[in-house]
């Protein structure tokens, strides 16, 4: 009988309050209006938040292994002093398409739980499969977040090296994507990597130069 | 009409009566709606395309900014107008946005709608951005280049010298960089002030006078 009698005051005092609405409704608008605006400006807010490296390395599976490689590449450290940080590679710059791998590194916080890579060792037994995915997404993309910096229309190629040049000249021709030969980058490349040697199959179809992983590029142990 | 809008108004809320959980939902949206198209219509006020819509832009400035290593460089990194001109964080940009509207006024009454009148202004122009990015310690410079991801090792020596002489003395980036991506006045620096600093730093002539961008007669 209590719990009944609390239940109809509090119907009685909501009541209330949306009588005090009505009679105010200038009031009331602004009221939701401002939550609403709050609201919309407290989600992007998050959304930057989650899109910081310190974000991103407050995980240690993060800051001992991808993030240790990456600090030793032209990404965090070069001659003009313009670095690019994990989300500007990992997270696309669209709302839609950036909402999207917020809602899918949902999945990470799960392997995070898990445990799937907390040890260096496990994290190497599955480099090849990680770094899998992130290439296929670039490629299906056509390397979207590689090209939200690199253009091929602000690229001077008479300031390239020669392989370099002839390089992208194919890769132009080709409508070849970045990540067809920019693998492994920022990070390094899995011991198992091509290990049927496909890929490299294809590199020597196209002449492509050894030098152009085995000197240049991010280099693994065994590399 | 404003007793229209009231009664509109007053008719919306007796809804509210009826249907409370969806007037509010549809407010609370509303401000989300308002929100979003507030920040997307300053988006599209902040590019290049924007910017060249002037052609006091597109036949002075831009021309000339094409020609630099901002536009075009050897990893295709290229920065766009508002990247120097406009603060990426909101309220600086806010604040950028609503100063620009003396702009627009400049732009009504034709200051510079001709490239004589536009030469003529030139070292005023640019010495508001001059003073602007001095006053913020090149704030809109740093947002792209950090001294802390910098290899000097992989700079010219005079460049490497130049930037240590930078941190050890805090200078920031336009105390040298000026007319590092439009021509720079002729009128520029008459009384020498500022060649008798570089020169007491034993700058190099050939910082400004070969490498960066070069006005006539420059």
């Amino acid at each position: 009988m209590e719990y009944k009698g609390g239940e109809r005051r509090g119907r009685k005092q909501w009541g209330r309050l949306f009588r005090y609405c009505v009679m105010h409704p200038t009031l009331t608008i602004s009221v939701f209006l401002t939550a609403g605006l709050i609201f919309w400006g407290s989600v992007n807010w998050g959304m930057d938040m989650t899109n910081s490296e310190s974000f991103c390395i407050s995980c240690h599976e993060m800051e001992q292994n991808v993030y240790q490689e990456y600090k030793n590449t032209v990404h965090y450290s070069n001659r003009t002093g313009v670095r690019a940080i994990c989300p500007d590679c990992h997270v696309p710059k669209e709302w839609g398409p950036m909402v999207i791998r917020k809602v899918s590194a949902t999945n990470e916080l799960f392997h995070k739980i898990f445990g799937s890579v907390d040890t260096p060792e496990k994290f190497e037994a599955k480099r090849l499969k990680l770094a899998e995915h992130v290439w296929e997404t670039m490629k299906n993309n056509d390397s979207h977040e590689c090209r939200n910096c690199h253009a091929f229309n602000s690229m001077e190629l008479g300031k390239q090296k020669k392989t370099s040049q002839a390089a992208h000249r194919r890769a132009v021709k080709l409508k070849r994507t970045c990540i067809d030969c920019h693998m492994g980058v920022a990070h390094k490349i899995a011991k198992d990597f091509d290990k049927d040697l496909k890929l490299h199959d294809g590199f020597k179809r196209n002449k492509r130069p050894c030098a152009d992983c085995h000197k240049n590029m991010q280099q693994g142990e065994g590399w | 009409m404003l007793k229209k809008f009231k009664n509109y108004i007053q008719s919306y809320c007796s809804l509210s009566a009826s249907c409370p959980i969806g007037v509010f939902f549809s407010v609370f949206t509303l401000g989300i709606v308002f929100w979003g198209a507030f920040n997307t219509s300053l988006e599209l006020t902040n590019n290049e395309t924007f910017c060249i819509s002037c052609h006091e832009m597109k036949v002075n400035v831009y021309k000339e900014y094409k020609e630099t290593v901002h536009y075009s460089n050897r990893t295709g990194v290229r920065a766009t107008c508002p990247d120097c001109h406009v603060p990426k964080e909101w309220v600086h940009m806010v604040l950028r946005k609503i100063g620009a509207t003396n702009e627009l006024f400049h732009k009504f009454i034709g200051s510079v709608d001709t490239p004589e009148k536009f030469e003529n202004k030139r070292l005023e122009l640019a010495e508001h951005v001059w003073a602007g990015m001095k006053a913020t310690d090149s704030r809109e410079c740093r947002n792209c280049h950090a001294f802390d991801s910098m290899s000097l090792d992989a700079q010219k020596k005079t460049s490497q010298s130049a930037h240590k002489r930078a941190i050890k003395a805090k200078r920031t980036c336009i105390d040298c960089h000026m007319g590092v991506a439009h021509k720079i006045a002729k009128d520029f620096d008459k009384d020498l002030k500022l060649h008798d600093g570089f020169k007491r730093d034993k700058r190099p002539c050939a910082d400004c006078h070969k490498n960066m961008q070069q006005g006539e007669g420059w």
